[in-house]
């Protein structure tokens, strides 16, 4: 945010949405530690400081899942939006469970070590030629690293100092780190667990994150944003009929040099925006204008649609574009104006029924 | 030096490094290149494990900040672009690590109890 920096932003909703997730948190943990056992007992039978970290295993396994499903339902349904709008606290949870597991792990098998813990970790299974013993430990290590750098970069000043392209890079890992952390469990305990329900869950979870990973995906191929109908004059581009956007709402393309420009419709007058938010370059062209602001559906980071500004105090800018109409036909100029410059909005003639063609 | 030692050492000195681009960063840099961080002093200690983390990602950009080098103000990247292509790698990646568990999971009777085995024997 554009406010000095404070160590953690709660409003009322963030913190209602961070205690449910810590009460959900130690209710899994209560639920594994005190009744698993008898209700789903482990085969073979296990001691209870190994069931201590394969709770905390799990609920990092289950929480990750969690947060690889939040995007793509989001994406399918906007009633999934507001689990996204505090998603980065609850993959810094995560890194916590994850720490507290691998804590766990080296405290039990290696405290007794005579070498160093770490080098003894490292060490106790060399056997990466092979799949049958490979050393899952190697990919659970890599996963925690990945949620290690995940929740350590998750304060806006990250993003604004990283700027969204490269955070949102960075953030991609949490792709890596799933893939690892389904190898580590795969090559790991999976191996040793006779119980069937325990492949049965992992099975359902990663199947869940993959199917709407898809589906997201296919979804987004479906309702594209169109290209620019093709160059028009110089620099103009004809985008879409102005008849076509819904008031309040924007309609996105993506014009020859591959930015993307929504198209708003505010009071029956058009005005033309970046469509990447600059806060983590969400579709500001999905969001809704209220008193001539767009709030970006991702976080809810605001602008003024006709000079591309946040509200005070807040500095964020997006860049404008000029537009003009052409037989009801919108045309972009292509060459964005600097982030924040005011553009006039552009008056849409009113049609009458005698002057259509 | 075993590999594991080696690991451990570079781990080591990685994270030393880090603790120093900290220490230079929170203290001298933080404020040059950030204007909402003028004065802003409590949320800097969340930021240590971060630039311990990634120093060198952080050191390219104070450097270009620091120097005008700077060629992002206007991000433009478009949301969810390498998504699909993101979902597909995971799900092949996925897939065949969940076959590979399943194919190579082994079964015996782990239940057999110990026999002492005399010496000699």
């Amino acid at each position: 945010m554009s406010v000095k920096y404070i160590p953690v932003q709660w409003n009322r909703f963030k913190s209602f949405y961070d205690l449910v997730v810590l009460a959900m948190i130690m209710g899994f943990l209560w639920v594994f530690v005190h009744l698993v056992p008898g209700v789903l007992p482990h085969d073979p039978a296990i001691n209870p400081q190994i069931h201590n970290m394969r709770a905390f295993g799990s609920c990092a396994f289950f929480l990750l899942t969690a947060i690889l499903l939040i995007g793509p339902l989001a994406r399918l349904n906007s009633r999934f939006l507001p689990l996204l709008y505090n998603r980065r606290h609850l993959g810094v949870l995560t890194c916590f469970v994850a720490l507290t597991h691998a804590t766990l792990v080296i405290r039990w098998y290696f405290v007794f070590s005579p070498t160093d813990r770490y080098v003894a970790l490292l060490n106790t299974n060399t056997a990466y030629t092979q799949l049958l013993g490979f050393p899952f430990e190697a990919f659970g290590i890599f996963a925690l690293l990945c949620l290690i750098i995940l929740a350590t970069t998750s304060h806006d000043f990250w993003l604004k100092f990283l700027t969204p392209p490269v955070w949102k890079s960075l953030h991609y890992l949490i792709y890596p780190a799933y893939a690892a952390v389904v190898a580590h469990i795969g090559l790991g305990a999976f191996q040793d667990q006779q119980n069937p329900t325990f492949g049965l869950w992992m099975v359902l979870c990663v199947s869940a994150v993959v199917l709407l990973h898809l589906a997201a995906a296919r979804h987004e191929r479906m309702i594209s944003d169109p290209s620019a109908l093709g160059p028009s004059d110089g620099p103009w581009q004809a985008l879409f009929p102005a008849d076509d956007i819904d008031e309040g709402r924007a309609k996105v393309a993506r014009i020859s040099n591959g930015e993307r420009v929504a198209v708003f419709r505010n009071n029956g007058r058009l005005s033309a925006i970046a469509n990447a938010c600059a806060h983590q370059n969400g579709p500001l062209g999905e969001g809704q204008i209220i008193d001539c602001f767009v709030t970006c559906p991702w976080h809810g980071f605001q602008y003024d649609v006709t000079n591309g500004r946040s509200p005070e105090p807040f500095t964020e800018r997006v860049a404008t574009y000029n537009i003009r109409l052409r037989d009801g036909v919108v045309e972009v100029n292509e060459r964005a104006n600097p982030p924040g410059t005011p553009v006039e909005p552009l008056d849409i003639p009113v049609r009458r029924p005698g002057n259509e063609a | 030096m075993m590999t594991a030692e080696l690991l451990i050492v570079l781990a080591q000195i990685w994270g030393g490094i880090g603790a120093i681009v900290a220490v230079s960063f929170l203290t001298i840099g933080i404020e040059w290149i950030d204007e909402d961080a003028q004065g802003a002093i409590t949320f800097r200690p969340l930021l240590i494990p971060g630039i311990m983390v990634i120093w060198p990602l952080v050191l390219w950009r104070w450097w270009a900040l620091a120097t005008n080098q700077d060629r992002s103000t206007s991000p433009q990247a478009a949301p969810r672009r390498c998504h699909a292509t993101v979902a597909i790698v995971l799900t092949i990646v996925i897939s065949t690590t969940l076959l590979i568990s399943a194919s190579i999971k082994q079964t015996w009777p782990d239940h057999v109890p110990a026999i002492l085995l005399e010496a000699g024997q």
